[in-house]
């Protein structure tokens, strides 16, 4: 708070002195006013405008990295040894001896 | 809110769905034990108590978006309530996620005698780092700046635009499911593959939960967006979901970072 009280008084200062003395005391009020940032004036249809543009680019960048990513096709893993701490089975699943995901292994 | 009433608090009527929503907590847990134990009938409780559990999440919803939008009981005051309960279950999932976090360092860091010493373990193969992983992380954040755009239009009054902005959102979360999806199916290993396949698929396997049930609560926000139950100075719902919804795109990074990147080379 008291800062940010210091800095806006210092550019209240700064901005006095830059239009020199013939001028000063043309809008002293709009030059003393604080800028907090809990009251600072949002322009929200600037900002929707903004986050609308960085969507567009994620949306882009997303696309491109999906092609890129998709027409390099997948990879094929050898089949490890079966190691004890591999495919564990306690008992059986409640629906069938097939894990979840774990098909595939038997089709290829 | 109504004109007699002298303060700004809203207080509730009696209502059913606390005590049916505990019923179908209890079936579900009952059911789902009995479904992974081979008992009869295990199955059948499992579903009927997640269809209660769902049928209570729908009333009980409904019941309050009545209280708030249609007949105005969430003054300021009220709605201190849900943004501090909003903001106490997003710190609780924080937490949660955490622990699955902490459970694959634990394992990765000091691998055990038993699994070769080494990580990934011996004979699992991993998923490249750089291929659906590196993808998918980009499009949660990019569905974060759709949000963004989506709170700026609403509180800029631009009510068709924050439409657009969440179908933006909800695509993007789709999309991301749906490489989540694809990624489950191409993997090497599964979750009965070594404790790597326990902590990989289920801190991944919860995290992309959390994507769902975010996305259901923006496609909520979305359809309430339409029919204009949202307004510059109450949308106290689709805060939360921002919220909800930062939470779930920031923590991707960290599964990107630790489990699929340096746990994964």
């Amino acid at each position: 708070m008291a800062t940010s009280m210091a800095r806006s008084g210092l550019r209240a200062a700064a901005a006095a002195a830059l239009r020199g003395e013939a001028k000063s005391g043309a809008r002293p009020v709009l030059l003393n006013k604080r800028s907090f940032s809990a009251s600072a004036h949002h322009d929200d249809a600037y900002e929707t405008a903004k986050w609308e543009k960085i969507t567009y680019a994620g949306i882009v960048t997303c696309t491109i990295l999906s092609i890129y990513n998709l027409s390099k096709g997948h990879p094929h893993h050898p089949e490890p040894p079966p190691y004890p701490y591999l495919h564990i089975r306690n008992k059986e699943f409640p629906w069938g001896p097939d894990g979840l995901f774990e098909k595939k292994h038997s089709e290829h | 809110m109504i004109e007699s009433q002298r303060h700004s608090y809203h207080l509730v009527d009696p209502s059913p769905w606390p005590i049916s929503g505990s019923l179908g907590a209890l079936a579900t847990t009952v059911g789902g034990v009995m479904y992974m134990h081979p008992f009869q009938g295990g199955a059948t409780l499992l579903s009927l108590g997640l269809i209660f559990i769902l049928y209570t999440m729908f009333v009980w919803w409904r019941d309050v978006l009545r209280e708030s939008t249609l007949e105005g009981h969430h003054t300021k005051a009220v709605q201190l309530g849900p943004r501090y309960g909003s903001i106490l279950f997003i710190v609780s999932e924080v937490m949660f996620l955490f622990a699955f976090f902490w459970a694959s360092s634990h394992s990765s860091l000091a691998p055990t005698v038993e699994i070769g010493g080494i990580w990934p373990p011996k004979g699992i193969g991993v998923l490249d780092p750089r291929e659906i992983p590196f993808l998918n992380t980009p499009i949660l954040p990019s569905s974060g700046a759709a949000v963004t755009w989506a709170h700026h239009a609403i509180l800029a009054g631009k009510e068709k635009r924050a439409v657009y902005a969440l179908v933006a959102t909800v695509s993007l979360a789709l999309v991301s499911t749906g490489f989540q999806g694809m990624e489950y199916y191409q993997a090497p290993s599964t979750i009965s593959d070594s404790i790597y396949g326990s902590t990989f698929f289920s801190a991944t396997g919860f995290h992309g939960f959390h994507v769902i049930i975010g996305t259901l609560f923006l496609i909520i926000c979305g359809i309430r967006q339409y029919l204009g139950h949202l307004t510059k100075e109450h949308h106290v719902g689709f805060e939360a979901a921002a919220w909800y919804w930062h939470f779930v795109d920031v923590v991707r990074l960290f599964p990107f970072v630790s489990i699929y990147w340096w746990g994964g080379i």
